[in-house]
């Protein structure tokens, strides 16, 4: 469903992304992990159509991202990890512009628009401004906003973050829904227990590098870390290992 | 004090490394900025010596009217200083981002105070002190004055800083205890625009095109009476005049006492202030927390008219602009500035209404004709810098929220050109509107009617492309109050262009439009030169216009797509 083939993405001479291959496949849920600046809201801006990759592809459904924007975009929802949204409009009518970038008939849009509302738990808060909003509740519009158009892939840059638990709680059984249903869910986050939770399999990324792809049990195979958590094995094939001596040297 | 510098550490930090971090093309428009800085810098020099040079040669009244003057730059400058510090303090000490890192830290509010003070009144002074130099300058060289003067003139100008800034600020924590600081800015910048158009339309009143009529005037003193500038030894600005005054000019006694007042006051409110702020600011910055709510949402009728305007569009357009014109609404700092716009239309027209055109010596049809032509290039720099206010802005407007745009399927090239139509629309209109009244109120013929309204459609087109072409070049999508978004560089070039963009055009058609005239008046027929002259001209204006038309729209589209820093 998605195809990273060969990308890359330079910002002068820090290479960012360092010629990336990857398939995520239809109905699958995909954890992007890695360290700070390893590349993953890089990778991901490049996904939803925010940058442009200095080389390489990007392949949505069957639509070419450099080729076929419009296509790509259209089966698409993007949720970023900073909710920034237009502060003096309120959460319905904010809904309702979605609605209209993505041409949704407006009874449809309307009909969404009380649907998901009422499943983020943001119904009271409907007719009040956005710039109003706690940044959970802007996160849980702006979900709301990536999904009222029901797309086939989802993109999510950490999506757990500003959340309380009970909205964390409700984004897993929304997009283990979704997944279910044939929607792919390509998700970047630093939860690596969310991630081993929810996620189907996971690619870790490191200084713009695809380091290792797989499901759980490929990721303890090849990193030989058998019967260990996702935290052991990323730690492993990040090289930070050392990170228990620096945990000890900081106690008081 | 370690505190104090502690907290104004990272904007020396940050605007250390904004200098270090230049790139070629930062460095250019830096030196674009300071060579049109320079140029107006010296625009003020020269008029201010002159004027300073023919007062001095004025008997017995020319140093009362160089003090006279100098008491209304001060004046100016104290009430622009206060205005200025009100929105930067509003902002500074209430809505900065890194107030709830700073207030949840253990700090003294001396401290905070001092910092944010000092933060404050450099902000909204440094601008003001820039362009007074030349003021100050032009009397340091017109009364021949040599280094002690500019000593002084430091000296003197700390304190009322320090004044104009201590009540800036004052009046910004008062507000905000009363109001929620959202909302004080939108009180202040009404407050702002009523009191800066009432003056405007004030001055305009009194017809200064009067004080050229020697027939207005039956006496000096009522001559004196109309130069007459409100003073008040109550006012910190009548003491830095007569600081200043009193040691340029001869018999001048009140140096000292003017001088120690300011600096006595200067003092004073700072540490009033001080003891103020540790008792009411933290009420303050928690009433400042507070949000505004939705206006529109419930008026029917405001919505119905919307949705009908808007019903034949495209989903994608309609949604755009539709949520264009809530977010304007509800953004005082947008929909105030229509308070301006309605402000320049009254003034332009009324300047029309007004023209003693009976007087001149010259035919009154030819004159009529001749006005009306200029006023192409009038209505077109009005046009101008009513677009760099509206216009040029519409992209930058997104902010942050720009993702949205650029994730969805909406094309860049569908988003940019609908913001053009919106805008175009709204430009064609005033356009016309002040074309057709100015003519109707000059009387003039067919010809020139047809002439202006077809010219300046076809300049509406080139001013709302180079506005809306420049704001994709130049985005701001960063800036926290939207009023801002003209005030960068894009905003500067954008005006530079329009207006060489109607100077050409309006030399262009001068050369045919005066030949037709002189042959109307003459009662001769054009010659087949003339009429090849006509044609070159009109096909001249034709082209330019459809290259600022089509350039400036292509220009934006191409880097708005490749700008990725947002």
């Amino acid at each position: 469903m998605i195809r990273l083939i060969h990308l890359s993405k330079q910002y002068n001479s820090l290479v960012a992304v360092n010629d990336v291959s990857l398939e995520v496949f239809s109905g699958e849920i995909f954890g992007f992990l890695g360290p700070n600046g390893a590349g993953k809201t890089t990778t991901i801006r490049m996904i939803a159509g925010l940058l442009k990759p200095t080389s390489g592809s990007i392949v949505i459904d069957q639509w070419d991202l450099s080729q076929h924007p419009v296509e790509a975009k259209r089966i698409t929802g993007f949720i970023p990890d900073r909710p920034f949204i237009y502060g003096k409009l309120t959460g319905r009518e904010f809904l309702r512009f979605i609605g209209g970038l993505y041409s949704l008939p407006p009874d449809q849009t309307e009909e969404r628009i009380r649907q998901f509302l009422d499943l983020f738990n943001l119904e009271s808060w409907g007719d009040e401004l956005v710039e109003g909003f706690s940044h959970g509740m802007k996160q849980r519009l702006v979900m709301a906003s990536a999904l009222i158009h029901r797309p086939r892939v989802i993109i999510v840059d950490e999506p757990m973050v500003g959340l309380d638990p009970a909205g964390a709680k409700l984004v897993k059984r929304i997009f283990k829904g979704l997944c279910r249903s044939g929607v792919t869910i390509f998700m970047s986050t630093h939860t690596l227990e969310i991630a081993e939770e929810m996620c189907d399999r996971i690619g870790i990324i490191q200084e713009g590098k695809l380091i290792a792809v797989g499901t759980m049990k490929e990721l303890r195979e090849s990193s030989g870390t058998e019967g260990k958590k996702l935290e052991s094995i990323f730690f492993k094939l990040t090289g930070e290992e050392e990170m228990t001596e620096v945990i000890e040297a900081l106690r008081f | 004090m370690y505190h104090v510098l502690c907290l104004v550490y990272p904007k020396i930090a940050g605007l250390r490394n904004r200098v270090r971090l230049r790139n070629r093309s930062a460095l250019t428009k830096l030196a674009i900025a300071v060579v049109l800085g320079l140029l107006f810098w010296s625009g003020i020099f020269a008029v201010f010596y002159r004027v300073l040079v023919y007062l001095k040669g004025i008997e017995g009244f020319g140093d009362i009217l160089a003090a006279k003057l100098l008491s209304m730059v001060f004046l100016t400058f104290f009430s622009i200083l206060i205005f200025s510090n009100i929105i930067t303090a509003l902002s500074s000490f209430f809505m900065s981002e890194e107030l709830q890192l700073i207030i949840s830290s253990p700090l003294q509010l001396q401290d905070l105070y001092l910092a944010k003070f000092f933060e404050t009144i450099i902000n909204s002074s440094w601008m003001v002190v820039l362009f007074s130099l030349p003021v100050f300058l032009s009397y340091g060289i017109a009364y021949k004055q040599a280094l002690p003067y500019y000593g002084v003139l430091i000296t003197t100008m700390v304190p009322f800083i320090i004044i104009c800034g201590a009540i800036g600020i004052c009046i910004a924590i008062g507000l905000t205890l009363a109001f929620p600081a959202r909302r004080v800015r939108d009180v202040m910048v009404l407050l702002f625009l009523f009191v800066g158009i009432g003056l405007y339309c004030l001055f305009r009143f009194l017809q200064p095109e009067k004080l050229v009529d020697p027939e207005s005037f039956r006496t000096v003193i009522d001559y004196f009476s109309a130069l007459q500038a409100p003073t008040s030894p109550f006012l910190p600005s009548q003491w830095a005049t007569d600081t200043i005054a009193s040691f340029l000019m001869p018999g001048g006694n009140d140096f000292l006492f003017n001088f120690l007042l300011l600096w006595s006051t200067a003092l004073a409110v700072m540490i009033i202030e001080t003891a103020v702020f540790k008792k009411i600011y933290f009420a303050a910055w928690s009433k400042s927390q507070e949000s505004t709510s939705a206006r529109l949402t419930k008026n029917r009728l405001f919505t119905f008219i919307v949705k009908r305007l808007l019903s034949r569009l495209a989903p994608a357009t309609r949604a755009l602009i539709t949520k264009d014109i809530y977010c304007f609404f509800r953004d005082s700092g947008q929909w105030s500035q229509l308070f301006i716009l309605s402000a320049i239309i009254v003034i332009y027209l009324y300047n029309f209404s007004v023209l003693p055109m009976e007087k001149s010596p010259f035919p009154t049809i030819y004159l009529q004709n001749i006005i009306a032509f200029l006023n192409l290039g009038l209505a077109g720099f009005t046009l101008a810098a009513v677009a760099v206010r509206f216009a040029f802005p519409a992209i930058s407007i997104e902010g942050e929220s720009f993702w949205i745009i650029k994730s969805s399927p909406m094309q860049l090239r569908s988003f940019i050109w609908c913001k053009f139509w919106m805008n175009f629309t709204f430009l064609l209109m005033l356009a016309e509107s002040l074309i057709l009244c100015s003519n109707y109120l000059l009387r003039v013929d067919g010809f020139m009617l047809i002439v202006s309204s077809i010219t300046i459609a076809l300049m509406t087109f080139g001013i709302t492309s180079l506005s809306i072409g420049c704001g994709a070049v130049y985005p701001r999508f960063d800036v926290e109050n939207k009023a801002q978004i003209p005030t960068g560089f894009g905003g500067l070039m954008y005006m530079i262009l329009a207006v060489l963009f109607i100077g050409v055009i309006v030399v262009l058609e001068a050369g045919p439009v005066y030949t037709v005239l002189m042959s109307r008046f003459r009662g001769a027929s054009l010659t087949a030169v003339q009429w090849i002259q006509i044609i070159a001209s009109g096909a001249a204006v034709v082209v330019i216009n459809a290259l600022v038309f089509y350039l400036p729209m292509r220009t934006g589209i191409r880097r708005l797509s490749a700008f990725e820093n947002f």
